[in-house]
């Protein structure tokens, strides 16, 4: 398990813990970032582009740090 | 088959192409208009199905039924019927992107349990195709115990086939709670049912369970949605329902959300097969590289630059038509009218006033026309994505970057626009640095005096030195915002930090009829809103211009009479009319105060009445112009300018250093009424417009200062 903020680009991860203020796991949540969701990380320079399911997410580099993920 | 007229409510997320369905079920029937009291539009229309006549509402677009903005809560508030502005509607259009489809029905699935009939549209089922995903429309009706109906919206025939659906449809509600909370989540949402909301508001039964839901997943209450007898013993209900949730070993902020999803997933998992595809999209090259860390912003500035080149040098044979329309109109109307006050007053007030209005109408729509491509294109969420490290670091915010880009249009949905970020700071920064933005108000002003005093000369190949001047003039106020903004980040303490995320849209090519549309609604916005209080301020312009009436006195080479130091052998009738009027004694009076700027009397009259609204200055320089005129002589506002002579110095009123001076004044100064109102509204205090209007008018009145000084002495 890793921060987002580390993972490659191309790397399909699932999203494990959202550690973040409560305001953006609501956020999170109703994008679809859940935890037990499959991801593919699209781009990472500094902020990352995740992409789970259908949807693809913009997230700074400061709320990646705090989602766990490990690789699929 | 439905013979009773509905009232029938588009609801769904951003970018499902919401608006798209409800264009083609209203067409012209529509009317656009502010909810009362607030700036977040109210779209309603009607629609004939069957015979029937039914009323459409489009409600604001959301991701959930958790609102965190103004436009997001009016929609939540509608459908839990709480809201007294609309009414309950009959039956919920729920708009899905089937290419998105997990993701949209959990607003879906939050719907369905308002005990109001639903009926899925599942749209961009070409979109879907195109990904590979194949959707059974009768699968997913038959989970979620809803009628589905797939269509793409931008195909006439499938919008018949939705109408079809809709009268056919029994109205049948949907079961609530279908995705089976568990017994811990029950439990809590029980507690706080009947311990707070049943007990201290008005909330209708069927929606009870919504709102509770939403309370234990915001763990508060985050504004004052309705008025509170004992919001203590609110909160700690709230944390009692939370309580039992960690009892049973979940988490009170995902426990919906995992329930929900999972509900989804089991609904949609042989309803939805996605084909394989390949591994990087066409969307996954795109985005490598503009939203590369050094890419991006270097595409984001190109975009803006040929945006603003575009607008000016295209928008100028249209300009110039409509100048020449104006023109020929008021010496029609001069020489058909017999001579007289109501000949002065349409020629001089009103048609000169409207024409300095309706000039600019080309160039606004244009802006509008370019940012609804963005929009369209789904390239601005990338921009805000890409301009968030440098946004966070002067102070602001990635999503601040939205609001500014509608900053270019207007500040006043702008500052609307500040809502999506949630953390007051950033917020208030935003709110506060939005007005440097170039706002379409401007536009007249800038447009005036490049055209007039900046020549046109061609720089590498493809550029002219007024389009530079122009896209310069953007670029200064985006400076202006980032030095200000880096200034009040060391000023206001800085609170929690709220992090950007965004969900990037799909490239698509944009609906080409929408862009229009919505293009075109602007531009009557533009001519209605602005144009009525240009047209307005004009007519008493003319009068304030007009009178008193004054003789220019003969001129008697007697020594043994007494000279009128203010005339002037070399004026004109019609300037010492002008000089010798209301208008003409108050900028005398401010004159000095301005003409350390390059300013005279004539602009100090336009600055005063710009303070109601920036464009008002060119129709006020029109109408003074019109009036100091001589009879019989024809000229565009831009002529008379550039020919216009100081009668005390002999020398042109206007510079090249005085247009600066006066560009900078206006890229600077706080002369919008309608921004400080939304201000206080927005701010709910006048701390923060007056605090506006003073440094922004004390910048503007130094910066300018300074150039025309340099300027002129250069």
């Amino acid at each position: 398990m890793h921060p987002l903020s580390i993972g490659k680009e191309g790397e399909e991860v699932v999203v494990r813990c959202l550690d973040c203020h409560c305001d953006d796991v609501c956020r999170l949540n109703e994008l679809g970032c859940v935890e037990g969701a499959r991801g593919r990380i699209i781009s990472n320079q500094k902020s990352v582009i995740l992409q789970v399911g259908e949807a693809r997410l913009a997230i700074a580099s400061t709320l990646a740090k705090t989602i766990l993920v490990s690789p699929q | 088959m439905n013979k009773e007229p509905l009232s029938i409510a588009l609801v769904g997320n951003p970018n499902t192409g919401k608006s798209t369905i409800f264009n083609a079920l209203t067409g012209l029937r529509q009317k656009i208009a502010n909810y009362p009291g607030i700036t977040v539009e109210r779209k309603v229309g009607t629609t004939i199905i069957g015979g029937v006549l039914h009323k459409v509402i489009d409600l604001p677009g959301a991701y959930s039924l958790n609102y965190k903005k103004l436009d997001e809560r009016i929609a939540y508030e509608t459908l839990i019927g709480s809201y007294e502005h609309e009414e309950v509607p009959d039956l919920v259009l729920v708009v899905v992107d089937s290419s998105n489809l997990d993701r949209n029905l959990y607003l879906a699935s939050q719907v369905m349990d308002l005990g109001i009939p639903v009926m899925l549209v599942l749209n961009m089922t070409d979109v879907a195709e195109g990904k590979g995903i194949k959707i059974n429309p009768d699968l997913i009706s038959s989970s979620l115990g809803i009628p589905v109906v797939a269509i793409s919206a931008k195909n006439k025939t499938e919008i018949e086939k939705l109408k079809g659906e809709i009268s056919n449809f029994d109205l049948s509600k949907p079961e609530a709670l279908k995705w089976n909370p568990d017994d811990s989540l029950k439990e809590a949402m029980d507690l706080l049912i009947n311990d707070w909301i049943k007990l201290h508001t008005d909330i209708p039964d069927r929606a009870q369970a919504i709102e509770a839901l939403r309370l234990i997943s915001e763990g508060d209450f985050k504004d004052a949605f309705y008025t509170f007898e004992d919001e203590g013993k609110g909160r700690a209900t709230i944390r009692k329902a939370q309580q039992i949730i960690e009892q049973g070993g979940g988490n009170p902020m995902a426990a919906e959300v995992l329930l929900r999803y999972n509900f989804i997933g089991e609904s949609t998992s042989e309803a939805a097969t996605h084909s394989a595809q390949s591994e990087v999209s066409i969307t996954d090259r795109i985005d490598a590289f503009v939203t590369h860390k050094v890419a991006g912003p270097v595409i984001f500035t190109l975009v803006l630059l040929f945006m603003f080149q575009a607008i000016f040098s295209w928008a100028t044979p249209f300009m110039d038509m409509i100048d020449l329309l104006f023109v020929e109109g008021g010496n029609w109307v001069a020489n058909t009218l017999p001579d007289g006050m109501l000949n002065d007053l349409l020629v001089d007030g009103v048609i000169a006033g409207l024409g300095g209005v309706v000039i600019f109408l080309p160039q606004i729509l244009f802006l509008f026309f370019f940012i609804y491509i963005l929009e369209g294109t789904g390239y601005m969420a990338r921009a805000a994505f890409v301009m968030d490290g440098f946004m966070t670091k002067v102070g602001l915010h990635g999503r601040s970057v939205v609001p500014l880009m509608s900053g270019f249009a207007c500040a006043i949905p702008g500052i609307m626009a500040t809502r999506t970020i949630e953390n007051w700071r950033d917020r208030i920064i935003t709110i506060m640095v939005l007005p440097f933005m170039a706002c379409s108000a401007r536009l007249p002003v800038y447009a005036l005096m490049i055209a007039a005093f900046i020549p046109s000369t061609t720089v590498l190949g493809i550029f002219t030195l007024q389009g530079i001047t122009f896209f310069g003039l953007y670029i200064f106020g985006i400076v202006m915002a980032v030095f200000a903004a880096v200034v009040m980040k060391r000023i206001f303490p800085t609170g929690q930090q709220t992090p950007f995320i965004m969900e990037l849209p799909a490239y698509k090519m944009p609906k080409w009829s929408v862009v229009f549309q919505n293009t075109a609604e602007r531009g009557k916005v533009f001519i209605t809103e602005a144009g009525k209080i240009i047209v307005a301020i004009s007519i008493v312009l003319w009068f304030l211009a007009s009178f008193p009436k004054t003789e220019m006195p003969q001129v008697v080479q007697s020594e043994s009479t007494e000279y009128d130091s203010s005339f002037d052998i070399t004026e004109n009738p019609e300037s010492y009319q002008l000089r010798h009027s209301f208008a003409g004694r108050f900028g005398k009076m401010i004159e000095p105060v301005i003409e350390p700027l390059g300013f005279d009397w004539k602009i100090g009259i336009g600055l005063i009445t710009s303070f109601a609204a920036r464009e008002v200055m060119v129709g006020t320089l029109n109408t003074i112009y019109s009036i100091e005129e001589e009879d019989g002589e024809s000229s565009t506002l831009k002529e008379k300018l550039i020919n216009d002579v100081n009668p005390e110095t002999g020398k042109p009123v206007y510079s090249i250093a005085t247009a600066i001076s006066l560009m900078i004044f206006f890229a600077l100064a706080m002369q919008c009424m309608s921004t400080i109102a939304i201000v206080k509204r927005e701010t709910n205090s006048w701390k923060w417009p007056t605090a506006m209007f003073v440094y922004m008018t004390a910048l503007a009145y130094i910066s300018s200062f300074i150039a025309f000084q340099i300027g002129s002495n250069l």
